[in-house]
This record gives structure tokens, sequence and C-alpha cells, in this order.
């Protein structure tokens, strides 16, 4: 035994009763603020709910939704322009062309046939990013938009390590330069983020819910439709509710031959691609 | 005994180098300071992390001391709940050590993430989907018990006995020491495995993904956490010309860490063989000849991995002759620990660096990610080693951390 901690002139003392008056008292308080600390966390001001009013309860995707919004993507039309990346950073506010939520680059098929490359979130159902953020921060809607909640955001970027895809991006530093991309091609729609947060693709959700309340389909009422997809002169994206049988997407799907990004990942990604070539069989 | 390893300081000499020694790690503690406080002020803007390398130097560190400080749970598993009581002497040690881990570990985590401000959210927010929460908050409730545990030996200073109640207190916690053991051992099986499973259960990732990884954090983190123990009291002996713990002792703990390591080794070459040998799987052929035509990750992986971080040291310590020598136990125990910390680093790296092509075009095919700590993530490391080492060698000066021992006469 290496422990000396028997203290000398201890056991002259009184004896003691099984339990004093003052351990009593000891347990009392510690349950007494036990209880008090749970409180404060559970329901008190200190709750998920009442923190920025960003709780647990408005996090969850459980049930159905009438809606499954989805991206189509037709890589034989895309000409490269650049528009639907710069209209992305106008709407969403992204002024740092290294943070581009929506990229376009150039590429070439293994056939030697040159096309571009662009990639909006994927909003995959079985999203990596989504499970392994320790907050919830990061959470798929009903309707299938994986979505962030930047106030809740801890910046620990294991969304970033976790997504195959190279689709989050995070705020190394301050954003505060000018939108350079506003007003040409769009107006920020929604609020900057902050230093230290991770920050992505949302859909143009904003328009969504704004254009549902309103009344207005998304995909068609260019109101309610993500920015990339409005400004697309060739009208290589399309947007739509997958439920809906006479939704733009749903018909892209099934006019098309379409494929997804890495779908051996088991992802099951949103957005749907039609090859640059027509695939020889 | 060649002089070179010959530590033992002469009495005179003792105070001087004792106040060099301080004054080395005071002077790494305020660089490191000056390091984190631009970190808080300028955010991780400093770091040569990307979108496509956003983990590195930092988290290599934090898996790295928590695995060095996993010697804590193994000896306290040993002693209370296996109640082989002969390895008490070195347990107090282990819990020190642990806890210096595990909270250099949060010092860089807190580091690392882009809010500071709001690393309590994990405990609020509850998403138990994910392994980095349960490994959270794991570590947050480990490093309580750990805190638990060395309690009563800050009390058992003289400094205390003027609160006996304080006393009184630290006697029961004391005793209530198996009690931790026992939690302390689930949290611990619990995050230090979950640790490899941050990346192996991420399927995007080829070259990650595989149910072999926690296993082996945990076998590497056992080996290296003893050998992070028993290397720093030998070394503390040998600086005292004290022989702190028996050399039977000395030598059975030495032969636990070399089984250890050969069930680590067992693991790690099927591991190998089954991902890479025998089998093809594009994502993970892809991912290595990437690594291999961009980085040294091959050469670091068989040599400082296998062979010097993992055969040397067990051929070291299970070696009847060889295990009696300081000089080599030192060395073996030395590299067992630069071996897991490789190990760290290379996982972290490797799953970024090469990163997954989700392109249907070729282009993407040759992107590789590449990352270099820049001078501000390395002085914020050196000031959290710094840190660890003060504390350690305070706490060796002046708490009851280490049992008397002997007076060595040569």
């Amino acid at each position: 035994m290496t422990s000396n901690t028997q203290p000398e002139g201890k056991n002259k003392k009184k004896r003691k009763p099984l339990v004093s008056r003052k351990d009593f008292l000891q347990i009392a308080g510690a349950t007494g603020a036990a209880t008090v600390v749970t409180q404060l966390f559970t329901s008190g001001p200190l709750s998920p709910d009442a923190i920025e009013g960003i709780g647990e309860r408005t996090h969850s995707a459980t049930g159905e939704s009438k809606h499954n919004w989805c991206m189509g993507i037709d890589l034989k039309k895309c000409i490269g322009c650049q528009y639907c990346v710069w209209a992305c950073q106008a709407t969403n506010d992204v002024p740092d062309d290294n943070m581009r939520w929506n990229i376009g680059l150039p590429e070439r098929t293994e056939n030697g046939t040159d096309f571009f490359m662009t990639r909006p979130c994927l909003h995959c159902q079985e999203a990596p990013c989504v499970k392994v953020c320790p907050v919830g921060a990061t959470w798929k809607r009903k309707d299938g938009i994986v979505t962030m909640d930047y106030k809740r955001c801890i910046g620990c970027r294991y969304c970033e390590v976790a997504c195959p895809y190279d689709v989050r991006r995070f705020n190394w530093k301050p954003s505060t330069a000018e939108n350079p991309y506003h007003p040409t091609w769009g107006s920020p729609e929604v609020e900057r983020r902050t230093r230290g947060v991770v920050e992505k693709c949302t859909f143009c959700s904003h328009r969504i819910d704004r254009g549902l309340a309103q009344g207005l389909t998304p995909g068609v009422d260019r109101e309610a439709t993500p920015a990339c997809v409005n400004i697309c002169p060739v009208n290589a994206r399309i947007f739509g509710d997958h439920n809906n049988p006479e939704s733009p997407i749903t018909k892209f799907v099934t006019e098309n031959e379409t494929f997804r990004l890495r779908e051996d990942f088991g992802t099951e990604p949103r957005v749907h691609y039609v090859r640059p070539e027509k695939e020889e069989i | 005994m060649a002089r070179i390893f010959d530590l033992s300081i002469p009495k005179e000499g003792r105070q001087r180098a004792w106040w060099i020694w301080i004054g080395i790690l005071g002077v790494m503690l305020v660089v490191g300071l000056i390091g984190m406080i631009r970190v808080f002020v300028l955010g991780l803007q400093v770091t040569g992390l990307s979108d496509q390398v956003p983990w590195g130097l930092w988290i290599t560190q934090d898996l790295s001391s928590i695995a060095t400080g996993a010697g804590a749970f193994t000896f306290s598993a040993i002693v209370y709940l296996l109640r082989i009581k002969k390895y008490q002497p070195i347990a107090r040690a282990a819990v020190f050590v642990g806890f210096l881990g595990y909270s250099s570990a949060m010092l860089a985590l807190a580091l690392d993430i882009g809010r500071p401000d709001r690393f309590w959210h994990p405990i609020v927010y509850w998403n138990v989907h994910s392994v980095l929460w349960e490994v959270t908050m794991c570590v947050i409730l480990y490093s309580i018990v750990l805190v638990l545990e060395f309690l009563p030996i800050i009390f058992e200073n003289e400094y205390f006995s003027r609160w006996p109640k304080l006393k009184t207190f630290s006697q029961k916690l004391h005793k209530a020491s198996p009690v931790f053991a026992g939690i302390g051992l689930a949290l611990s099986l619990l995050h230090q495995s979950s640790l490899g499973a941050t990346y192996g259960v991420l399927s995007g990732r080829a070259i990650w993904y595989k149910p072999s990884l926690p296993v082996m954090f945990i076998l590497s983190a056992v080996a290296g956490g003893i050998s992070m123990t028993l290397l720093l009291t030998i070394v503390v002996g040998k600086l005292n010309n004290r022989q702190i713990i028996t050399k039977q002792l000395q030598y059975d703990i030495s032969r636990i860490t070399g089984f250890t390591l050969l069930a680590y080794l067992y693991l790690k070459i099927w591991d190998w063989a089954a991902t890479s040998y025998y089998s093809h799987s594009p994502g993970t052929t892809e991912a290595l000849a990437l690594l291999q035509s961009t980085t040294p990750y091959t050469q670091t992986f068989w040599w400082i991995e296998i062979i010097l971080g993992g055969i040397v040291p067990a051929i070291i310590l299970l070696n009847d002759r060889f295990r009696k020598n300081d000089r080599y136990t030192l060395l073996a125990l030395g590299l067992i620990i630069v071996g897991v910390t490789v190990n760290r680093w290379n996982v972290t790296l490797s799953g970024l660096i090469a990163p997954p092509r989700w392109s249907p075009g070729v282009l993407g095919h040759v992107i590789s990610a590449s990352y270099l700590p820049t001078w501000n993530e390395i002085i914020v490391s050196i000031g959290i080693i710094a840190y660890a080492l003060l504390a350690f060698s305070f706490g060796v000066k002046y708490l009851p951390i280490f049992p008397k021992g002997e007076e060595v006469s040569h």
C-alpha cells in the first residue's frame, strides 16, 4: 500500500452515528442542487428550447412530409457558364470564391468528351454529415433538405470530414468583404454566417418555405425556386417535388437515364444527373 | 551503465537542474500561450487547415494524448477490478498521467473548434447518432472521474491538513476508488475505441471505413498508455537516484506491454492483409496509390508504425535479457509512444489527403489535398506539451504520486 491517508488523532473523537445530521444535510443539499441543475438544463433557462429557441424539437425530422425536393442536372446541356455558381454566391451571400456552395469545374470523361461538372449539396437521404454532427446542428428536414442551425454549430468540422462530396465550407475567417456578385447576379436573401461555423447549400430553402406559404410551386414558380436553377440559360438544372408525378423533376427522372454521384457510398443523394455523353453499352 | 543513460543528478546540482528544466518548460508554455491567444483572436485562419483537410496536427495531438493517457484505466482495471494488488504502486502515477493526457486533449480541442464559446453544446444538444457526441460525453465524464480519483492524492499534501474536513472527504473519495475505476473502465472502453470509430464509420471514405479501426485504437491506446506511465516512472526514478517500483514489477509491466503490442500488431497486420493485400477494393487501392505517390504514408506505416513502433519494442519487452536492461526498456517504451502518435497522424490524414472521387469525369482522379501545419499550430502544440510536462514535474515534486522507493547505490 502506498497511500498513507490515515490522519492522526481522528480516532480519538467520539463515535459518530451512521448518518449524522451533517451527512443528511449534505446529501439533501447535493440532491437539491442536482435537481436544480437538471431542471435548469431540461426545462429551465438553459434548456435546448429556451436557448435561442432552437430546441431539439424544432430539429426532429420524424414523420413524413408531403414534399421531397430533388434537383436534376443535365450534364449534356451544361455549357459551363458559371452563372449558377455566381447566382448562388449572390443569393446566399458567399463573397469568398473559396467558399462556394455550388461549384462548377471543367472535366473530361474517360472517352475524352469534355464537359462541365457542377454540384450543389446533394441533400443525401442518408447524409453522413447529419449522422456525425455531435450537436445536431446539421439536420434533415422532413422534406429531405439537409440544412444547418448556424447558432448551434460548434465548428468541429466533423461534417467536412464525413462528407464524401466536398460540399461543406468552414468560415476560417470573418466574412466582411463586399459581395462582388451583388447586384449583378442577385441580392443576398439570407444572413451571412459568423466566423467559426460550417455552412452549406440549402436548396434555397428560404425561397421554398416562403413560396409554399404564398401558394407557389417550387420548381415551377421562379420566386420559390433555387437561384441556381432560375439563372441557368440552357435549363440544365431542374427542380421540384419528387412526390408529385407532374413536377419537372419527376418528369426529368422518368424521361432521362439518370444517375447519382457515388451511389456505392449508400448516401442516397437527391440530385439526379444525366451523363455528359451517351453511355456505350 | 553508460554515462549517457545514467540520469541521476548529484544532490548539489539538483536544484539548479530543476530550475533550468522548469525555465525551459516555462518559455515553451509562454510561447504556446501567445499562439493560443492568436488562435482565439484571429480564428482558425492561422492554421494550415482547409475545407479538404479540416483536421490536422491538433487532432493528432488530441488522439495521441488520450491514447497515452490510457494507462489510467488500464491500471485501474488491473488493480481494482482484477484485484491484482501488486500493480498498486504505479496506479497513482497512471491516474495522474491520464489526467494530464485528457486535460491536454481538451485544451487542444477547445482551440480546434471554431466556436470555443459553444464548447458546452454537446452536453445540452444531444445527437446520439454521432460517434463524436459519444466521445465528447465520455471524455467529459471520464475527466471528472480522473479528477475524483486524483483529488485524494492532492489532499494528502501537508498543506491541506489545516482543513480536517477535506481529509475526511478525501478519505471517502479514496474508499470509493473501486467504484470510480469501474465507471472509468466503462467510459474508457467506450471512447478509446469510439475515437477509432470516428473514422471507421465514415462510409464515404474507403480507406477509413472498416470495423477494425475501433479495436486497433483501443489496443494501441492500452500499449501507449502503459508505456507513457512506465517511461515516466523509470525516468523520475533515475533522476532521483531511486528505484521507485521494484525491478520485478517493472519487468511484469514491460511484459504486459509487450503482449498488448503483439495483439495490436496481429490485428494491424491482418487489417492490412485483408484490406490491401488479399482483396481489391477500388476506393482503398485508389487512396493508397494516391498516398504513396504524394506522401511518405507507406514508409511511415511500415517503418515507424509496424517495425520501430511495434516489432522492435515487442522483441525488447518480451525478451528476458533486453527487458532487464533499463536502456532498452526506455527505448522500447519511447518507440511505442512515437509509433502510436505517428499512427494517429497517419489515420487522421490518410482519409483526408486522398479524398474519394465523386465526379464522373477523370480530372478529379488526380486531385489530392495537402496539409502542412503552420508555425502557429506548432507553437500551440508545444505549449500544450509544456503544460503537461510542467504539471507533471510539479506534481511529482509536491505530491505523493510515486512511492518513495529505495535509494539506489552504485
